[in-house]
């Protein structure tokens, strides 16, 4: 990206991008696929549905999501049968819910989710609840830990023991593969494991992991998850969701002519896109899946979104992947942490005494991204700092600030350039708190 | 010969046929009538796919009118050959020939600013980044990206007939928001449970149904009243049917769901009359208007309707899939207006029950990431996530279209299109054009007669074995309308950017189809 860096700034010097936790910088394909996607409706009109076009890139629209689930399965580990590409990330997880939670007040009806949810999740789990008649006191587990009162850093240990104590009860647990606060990442096959032996199924809201850490969703047997595409997928604003629905859990046991159709598969809000493609347009009155993700889809999608978030996929594909992104990202971040611990003297004693890092010291349970919490009141003055110097990062009032450099486009010199701003603006902050 | 263009306008608004004289059969008649269009110039807003351009294997680079202005057809243009108006091109004249393009009604032609506003978009996101979200940058058509669904709605006002801005968002697609909103508004309880549909609505409707109401424990089986055709022969439903059959259920209903444009035949239901009956009678009403919106002239306010939802990449234009509108009413933006209406306030709360997700808080305490979900004002509230910026660019481009001129003005020129092509239509019938050897005609309108009761669509159901040779031969001579197998084509003159010189094109292509089928 590039900004006017203000005074003695060049205007196509590069800014410091460390947001790509909170909103991806564009691929430059991005506007040559989306031009290619124009010139197809311009040409074709309606044609563009079924047409191919030699030598595009694009798939036909009507194959577009199938394409997109290609490209997104090796990002999460799943089988292409197994993952959408459709609608956002908390319609994902209402219509998600709407079919695996299937509470019963006598037995299992209860909720389990972390206490520093994400909102909307919170949002999306209590009017769930309410749909079932049922209340957030009674239904309703949030969970905090006791060894990590501040920070609410969940260990699996922890989180394995609330399963535990509330398993009679539960029905459904949701949680994030990374908490977007802390940056926390959580032991997903051990977890998932864990609440399986308890018959409790297993949502991730995967909304800061994909793209950033491997995952391996059908492995790690995860029951179902969603995400949004234009954190460190790059998709741009807003970008067309994704889901996975374990290929256990999307199964279609019996045809549209037998008796019960219905009984065959797990009800699901339902659309025309979730039928099979090859019946679809027949336009038949009755509802019945294609078996696996794609038969929880609903509308046909829209197509510049889903080449926007197509373009940045083949991008993951060049780089090799997210396994190799990671071995950056570990290094990456792990830089970030000692230039802030004080590695180089960029950050001195008395700016290092003004904020802590609450993201977990280990590789293996963070991403890409470190979150910062800074003593009070320094907050406003420290991003007016940065800003200045042209370095974007994302805040969280009122202490926090989060620094994620993303493999795919930041760089070593990036965390170097943010560390001696930040190191700056801490000055600048202290001497006007007169500390 | 004379044409009075305003006097047709009147007598279709009036639900009357006007006397066409037999001089309205030709291509001139048909070039008075675009003379005297007053939205012609719209046509030059669109890029409209060309004869050329819809047989292209492969993209190459262009895009039409940007190289050369394309000949106008009906033989004005340079060299080529007209019989009777239509072009007589075969692949090598083809060249730039615009296409008549019928199918607004299932994928509206692009609005040629849709690039300039992606344009913007793209260039905001490069430009600054996360910033994007709060910052509006000069000399862009678009706002920042958390004021842009807002921003369209603001310029939906016209077009659905809100009464405010809050009364209208743009979310998710047409049956994500369908099942939004059913989450809020179908509440069933022991006795009011049951859901009236038509018997036939698009399937994604009937599939929306059924599905909500099997997460409540209920099934079509019990729950769901179909409304059939009460009309022998054909396939529409009269306004009193409707009403019979909601009175017949009408204790028992919480819900009816119609569709404002009958997708298969274009029948246009009667919506105020409709909506009032059976809100008299304690039911929500419901519209779907994924054929209505933009197509035909809609007061959803002043009707009283409950909520409706469109898609935008029909007579919208805003491109395949793009994200849809919602209406909900006024009346529901506060809980406690309709405590003793229906179950679906949730006491104590303060706002209608709802699938909730962040976006649907107030933008004042949005990113607060309080704990406690207050919604936004009116239809804003029902947001769960935050919207595909790129999409809302594509739909504001689109909708800004539609702000330059208006419902009422597009829907006078729809009644004279749509009713000239009827008439056309019904000349081919009267001239046995096609009959089958038993005296069989060649097809038949599936659509009301009545110019009030349809849009711009017509449905023709062609005797059978008759559909793969004619959509055959139109598709050969550029000629672009949808089909319905086994047996049916729908034909959509839409207003925005096509001519009467167009309708009189199609005709021809048509009847040669028929006669050589």
């Amino acid at each position: 990206a590039t900004i006017d860096a203000g005074s003695g700034g060049s205007t196509t010097d590069k800014c410091v991008y460390l947001c790509g936790n909170s909103l991806g910088l564009q691929p430059k394909r991005t506007q040559t696929r989306l031009n290619q996607y124009l010139a197809t409706w311009a040409t074709q009109g309606v044609q563009g549905h079924f047409k191919p076009l030699e030598g595009s890139p694009l798939p036909t629209w009507l194959d577009a999501d199938e394409r997109a689930a290609q490209l997104i399965a090796p990002i999460v580990g799943a089988s292409e049968a197994e993952v959408a590409v459709m609608q956002t990330l908390t319609a994902n997880l209402h219509l998600l819910m709407s079919a695996f939670y299937r509470p019963d007040i006598n037995g299992k009806h209860k909720i389990m989710l972390e206490s520093k949810a994400f909102p909307s999740d919170h949002f999306a789990v209590e009017t769930q609840l309410r749909h079932h008649g049922l209340d957030p006191s009674t239904s309703m587990i949030t969970l905090t830990s006791a060894s990590s009162p501040e920070d609410n850093i969940l260990t699996t240990s922890e989180i394995i023991s609330a399963i535990t104590a509330h398993a009679s009860s539960t029905a459904l647990l949701l949680l994030p593969g990374i908490q977007y606060y802390t940056g926390q990442l959580l032991d997903i096959p051990t977890i998932t494991a864990h609440a399986h032996k308890h018959s409790i199924f297993v949502i991730w809201d995967l909304a800061h992991a994909v793209g950033n850490v491997p995952l391996h969703l059908h492995d790690w047997d995860v029951d179902a998850a969603a995400w949004c595409s234009y954190k460190y997928l790059n998709g741009g604003p807003g970008c067309i969701a994704g889901m996975f629905v374990h290929s256990r859990n999307s199964t279609v046991t019996r045809a549209i002519t037998d008796e019960k159709p219905e009984e065959g598969y797990t009800n699901r809000l339902a659309g025309w896109w979730g039928n099979d493609k090859r019946t679809r347009f027949v336009m038949a009155n009755k509802f019945h899946p294609v078996k696996g993700a794609a038969g929880f889809q609903l509308s046909n999608p829209s197509v510049m979104d889903i080449t926007s978030l197509s373009a940045s996929l083949e991008l993951f594909h060049e780089a090799g992947g997210v396994g190799r992104l990671r071995e950056k990202s570990v290094r990456l971040t792990a830089f970030l942490e000692e230039l802030l611990l004080g590695e180089e003297g960029i950050v001195g004693e008395e700016e290092s005494s003004l904020f802590r890092i609450i993201t977990p010291r280990d590789p293996e349970q963070r991403g890409a991204q470190l979150s910062l919490m800074l003593k009070p009141g320094l907050l406003e003055t420290v991003m007016r700092e940065l800003e200045k110097r042209a370095v974007i990062v994302d805040e969280r009032r009122p202490d926090v600030i989060r620094v994620a450099p993303a493999p795919l486009y930041n760089t070593f010199e990036d965390c170097i350039g943010f560390v001696e701003a930040f190191a700056a603006a801490l000055k600048v902050a202290r001497a006007e708190r007169g500390t | 010969m004379s044409c009075d263009y305003p006097l047709l306008v009147k007598t279709f608004r009036a639900g009357k046929k006007p006397q066409f004289l037999a001089d309205a059969k030709s291509v001139d008649f048909a070039r008075q009538l675009d003379a005297q269009d007053k939205l012609k110039s719209f046509r030059d807003d669109f890029n409209i796919p060309t004869k050329a351009s819809l047989k292209k294997k492969a993209l190459d680079g262009s895009i039409l009118g940007e190289k050369k202005q394309p000949p106008m057809v009906n033989g004005d243009g340079d060299g080529e050959k007209a019989v009777n108006g239509v072009s007589q091109s075969s692949a090598d004249t083809d060249d730039d020939t615009p296409s008549i393009y019928f199918v607004g009604n299932s994928l509206g032609a692009q609005p040629k600013c849709i690039r300039t506003h992606l344009d913007a978009q793209l260039e905001t996101w490069g430009s600054i980044g996360v910033n994007g979200h709060f910052t509006s940058l000069e000399n862009s058509p678009l706002t920042a990206w958390q004021d842009m669904a807002a921003d369209c709605a603001q310029q939906s006002l016209d077009l659905v007939g809100a009464a405010s801005a809050s009364e209208v968002i743009y979310m998710n697609t047409l049956t994500v928001s369908l099942h939004l909103m059913m989450a809020s508004f179908y509440r069933p309880t022991e006795k009011r449970h049951k859901i009236i549909a038509e018997w036939k609505p698009f399937p994604s409707d009937s599939y929306a149904i059924a599905s909500q109401l099997q997460w409540h424990g209920l099934s079509p089986e019990t729950s769901l009243i179909e409304i059939h055709p009460d009309q022998p022969g054909t396939m529409c439903i009269s306004t009193e049917h409707i009403l019979s059959v909601i009175d017949e259920h009408a204790d028992e209903t919480a819900l009816l769901l119609l569709p404002g444009i009958q997708y298969y035949t274009g029948q246009l239901f009667d919506i105020p009359r409709i909506t009032a009956h059976a809100r008299a009678r304690g039911i929500t009403v419901g519209w779907d208007l994924a054929h209505a919106a933009g197509n035909v002239e809609l007061s959803l306010h002043d009707w009283d309707v409950d909520f409706a939802v469109w898609c935008t990449y029909k007579y919208l234009n805003a491109g395949p899939g793009a994200i849809a509108g919602v209406f909900v009413h006024e009346r529901h933006h506060h809980a406690d207006a309709n405590a003793n209406q229906d179950s679906g306030v949730v006491n104590g709360l303060g706002y209608r029950h709802r699938l909730a997700g962040w976006y649907g808080a107030d933008k004042s305490v949005r990113f607060n990431m309080e704990k406690e979900f207050r919604p936004a004002e009116g239809a804003h509230g029902w947001q769960v996530s935050n919207p595909s910026a790129v999409d809302l660019a594509c739909v504001r481009a689109a909708l800004g279209v539609f702000g330059r001129t208006s419902m009422r003005e597009l829907r006078d020129k729809a009644v004279v299109l749509t009713g000239y092509l009827e008439w056309l239509l019904n000349g081919l019938l009267e001239d046995k054009v096609g009959m089958g050897g038993e005296g069989q005609p060649a097809f038949r309108i599936l659509t009301p007669a009545n110019p009030l009761e349809r849009g711009s669509q017509l449905s023709l159901l062609l005797r059978s074995g008759l559909l793969g040779r004619v959509s055959e031969k139109l598709a050969e001579v550029g000629v672009v309308i949808d089909v319905r197998k086994p047996d049916v084509i729908r034909v959509a003159p839409v207003p925005m950017y096509c001519r009467f010189a167009d309708v009189w094109g199609f005709v021809e292509v048509f009847k040669r189809a028929l006669e050589e089928a």
